[in-house]
């Protein structure tokens, strides 16, 4: 009898980031450094502060990209800070971000790693 | 062991990550924050400014950059190293190209932020509030608006003054006294293709009989010409109309209209649609100047065009005709007419509101003023330097009165020079088009990699150059363009009534794409500087083969990629029967 093991992730965030077009590479390479495992990304459109910077709105891309991380709760604050440095959202119109508390989450885990991390726990 | 150091730093960073201030959303949002805040104009620090802008500009002036310097360096290598010929007037055409690159990325990006919406509106909501002829009638008044806006154009209007009136008065009296009217034919056989290629979107049409249709009677016309003295000199400049026509303000535009007029009937099923729109609109215009070159015939005798010719040139233009007035009321002219049009077919018409008119309006100031510093930068830069890279260059091969020590080279290896020079400089022009670039995309996508894009661009640039490089050899062995014109485009409409629908559309479509608003003018005036310092008549010709040149190419290819993708189905057949029989 074979019964397939989901291996269920808890201690997980979402840190989502939108950007401007093209801004996002930078970004997840920053997310990267401080630990985040991948991203993900998509694109969409956005408005708000653009409208409110006079003509240097035009500087501002109303297409964005949307970027997904999940990162466990302990990296969450690192990766976070990271990403806001990274993207400069200290100025109008460069962005926003968030973190969203996940219930669970599930991936692939490498065996290896899940045994090693299962030996620990009996220890 | 690594992940459970990980985890460890975590926790450190943690501890340390001290400085995140927290305020509550709900204070942001609270009465107490003034109901207008949302709307307030953020301050910015100088920092802001500078993290905005930067990348901005920088992005947009690196795209400049990349189509400009490598062209003008290109050339000024070319005349210092193998011709050893200085640069004359060096900073006064440096800045002309500052001021091409300047006025390009402005006009540019005003296109994108004040023209586009206009265009996106018209295309989304004119199909539906209003009957289809009136459509097809926008579409043809657009059609000439846009050809009169498009930067290239001014190129040929600059082209005039070098044209002898004794040698080729019909010519001479279409570049001057008839320029307007000139502009204006090319701009109706826009309008004309922007109907059609409506017409196409509409209701599903091949391409082909409509190539036919444009061609046949225009190469009958050219046949027709050819064997006049008298109207022969026009050809070169007629041909050459088709690729002056199809740059950054029409292929868009047109597109934007056309999209939305095949959504609103509800047939969105070809990403073919798009394409076509450009051949035609480089075809039809071909044709529109040779019926007015007959015109200009009728009303006019050669004797009357060098009188008035005579008598123009001991008098002094007025302030109005000098530069640089002159490029300011011809921004003018191109850009006010084509927003007018559209702003009252979006109120009229439409009654509908662009939003955010603030950066419309910013938007069309910048296309204003950028097509009148690139203006500025086509006389003083591009023009200047293309007519001074013409004119010393037959020194390699031949004696010219501008270069002493002249022939530089013996005959043939000048030859080979110069022609290896106008290969390369087609070639090279051609590859770094960012248009082209995006063209292959959408044609690898449609065609499901058969086409891959670097296969057509390969075959697109290789196309140009030999174009080139042929228009060069018409020059300066004043061999007839339109014997070579006609068997050209004899073998293109062969290899298309032979080649499927998608790789005729690629095909034709590819020759319009390559001539921007940066090779258009060089090209033009360096065949013109060309012309002029080894006596030929005219130097026009080497734009109309650099866009037929490109066609073929591609078609060769087309029908080599499907001869290959037979063999290797038959041979799978083969194989599969074999199977079968053991």
């Amino acid at each position: 009898m074979t019964t397939r093991d989901i291996v269920v992730l808890t201690d997980v965030a979402l840190i989502t980031c939108i950007v401007q077009r093209e801004m996002a590479d930078a970004i997840i390479e920053a997310a990267r450094d401080a630990g985040a495992k991948g991203a993900t990304v998509h694109f969409a459109k956005g408005t708000g502060v653009r409208e409110r910077l006079g003509v240097l709105g035009i500087a501002v891309n109303v297409e964005k990209e949307v970027i997904n991380i999940v990162v466990s709760t302990e990296q969450v604050d690192d990766v976070f800070e990271r990403m806001y440095l990274a993207g400069k959202l200290d100025t109008p119109g460069m962005g926003i971000m968030y973190v969203t508390r996940l219930e669970k989450a599930a991936t692939h885990i490498p065996l290896d790693v899940l045994r090693r991390l299962e030996g620990g726990g009996r220890k | 062991m690594s992940g459970l150091r990980r985890f460890r730093y975590g926790e450190f960073v943690r501890e340390v990550a001290g400085n995140q201030r927290r305020v509550s959303a709900n204070q942001l949002s609270a009465p107490a924050a003034g109901p207008a805040a949302a709307e307030e104009t953020i301050r910015l620090r100088p920092i802001d400014v500078h993290r905005l802008l930067t990348p901005y500009l920088g992005i947009r002036m690196k795209d400049q950059l990349r189509a400009v310097l490598p062209l003008a360096a290109y050339l000024v290598l070319f005349q210092v190293i193998i011709l050893r010929q200085n640069v004359s007037e060096g900073g006064l055409i440096a800045a002309g190209m500052v001021a091409v690159m300047l006025g390009l990325m402005l006009f540019i990006e005003g296109l994108k932020l004040g023209m586009m919406p206009f265009a996106e509106l018209i295309g989304l909501y004119l199909p539906k509030r209003s009957r289809r002829r009136v459509v097809l009638l926008i579409a043809f008044i657009l059609g000439i608006g846009v050809t009169l806006a498009e930067p290239a154009v001014g190129a040929l209007q600059a082209a005039g003054s070098t044209v002898d009136p004794r040698q080729a008065p019909y010519l001479y009296a279409m570049l001057n006294a008839w320029s307007g009217a000139l502009v204006l034919v090319i701009g109706v056989g826009v309008g004309l293709a922007a109907v059609l290629g409506t017409m196409r979107f509409l209701y599903g049409w091949s391409l082909k009989p409509l190539i036919i249709g444009t061609l046949l009677p225009a190469l009958a016309l050219t046949a027709y010409m050819m064997n006049r003295p008298d109207l022969a000199p026009v050809l070169g400049l007629a041909w050459d109309s088709g690729a002056i026509t199809t740059g950054p303000v029409t292929v868009p535009i047109v597109l934007a209209l056309g999209i939305g007029i095949t959504a609103a009937a509800g047939r969105d099923d070809s990403a073919l649609s798009g394409f076509g729109v450009v051949t035609l609109a480089s075809l039809i215009p071909v044709l529109g100047v040779m019926v007015l070159a007959l015109i200009v015939s009728m009303v006019s005798t050669p004797d009357e065009i060098v009188a008035a010719a005579s008598g123009l040139s001991t008098a002094v233009p007025a302030w109005y005709e000098q530069s640089p007035a002159v490029e300011i009321v011809s921004g003018l002219r191109a850009i006010v007419p084509l927003v007018l049009f559209l702003y009252a077919v979006l109120t009229l018409l439409i009654r509908e509101k662009v939003s955010q008119a603030k950066f419309v309006v910013t938007g069309l100031v910048f296309c204003l003023v950028g097509m009148i510093v690139f203006n500025l930068g086509l006389t003083y830069g591009l023009a200047k330097l293309g007519g001074q890279t013409g004119a010393v260059t037959p020194a390699a091969f031949t004696a010219t009165a501008a270069v002493q020590g002249s022939p530089l080279y013996a005959t043939g290896l000048g030859m080979a020079l110069v022609l290896i020079f106008a290969w390369a400089l087609g070639f090279g022009a051609t590859i770094a088009e960012p248009a082209l670039n995006a063209m292959g995309l959408t044609v690898e996508n449609l065609t499901n990699g058969a086409l891959p894009r670097r296969l057509l661009i390969g075959a697109v640039s290789l196309g140009v150059g030999i174009g080139i490089a042929l228009g060069v050899v018409k020059i300066v062995f004043n061999v007839p363009l339109a014997p070579m014109l006609i068997g050209f485009y004899a073998v293109a409409l062969g290899l298309s009534l032979i080649s499927s629908e998608e790789f005729v559309n690629v095909a034709w479509d590819s020759a319009g794409v390559t001539t921007g608003p940066v090779t258009v003018p060089l090209v033009l005036a360096m065949g013109l500087g060309f012309g002029e310092a080894i006596r030929v008549v005219e130097g026009f010709g080497i734009l109309a083969m650099a866009s037929i040149c490109p066609i073929l190419t591609v078609l060769v290819v087309g029908l080599w990629i499907r001869y290959q993708q037979r063999r290797q189905e038959s041979a799978k057949q083969k194989e599969e029967l074999e199977a079968v029989q053991s």
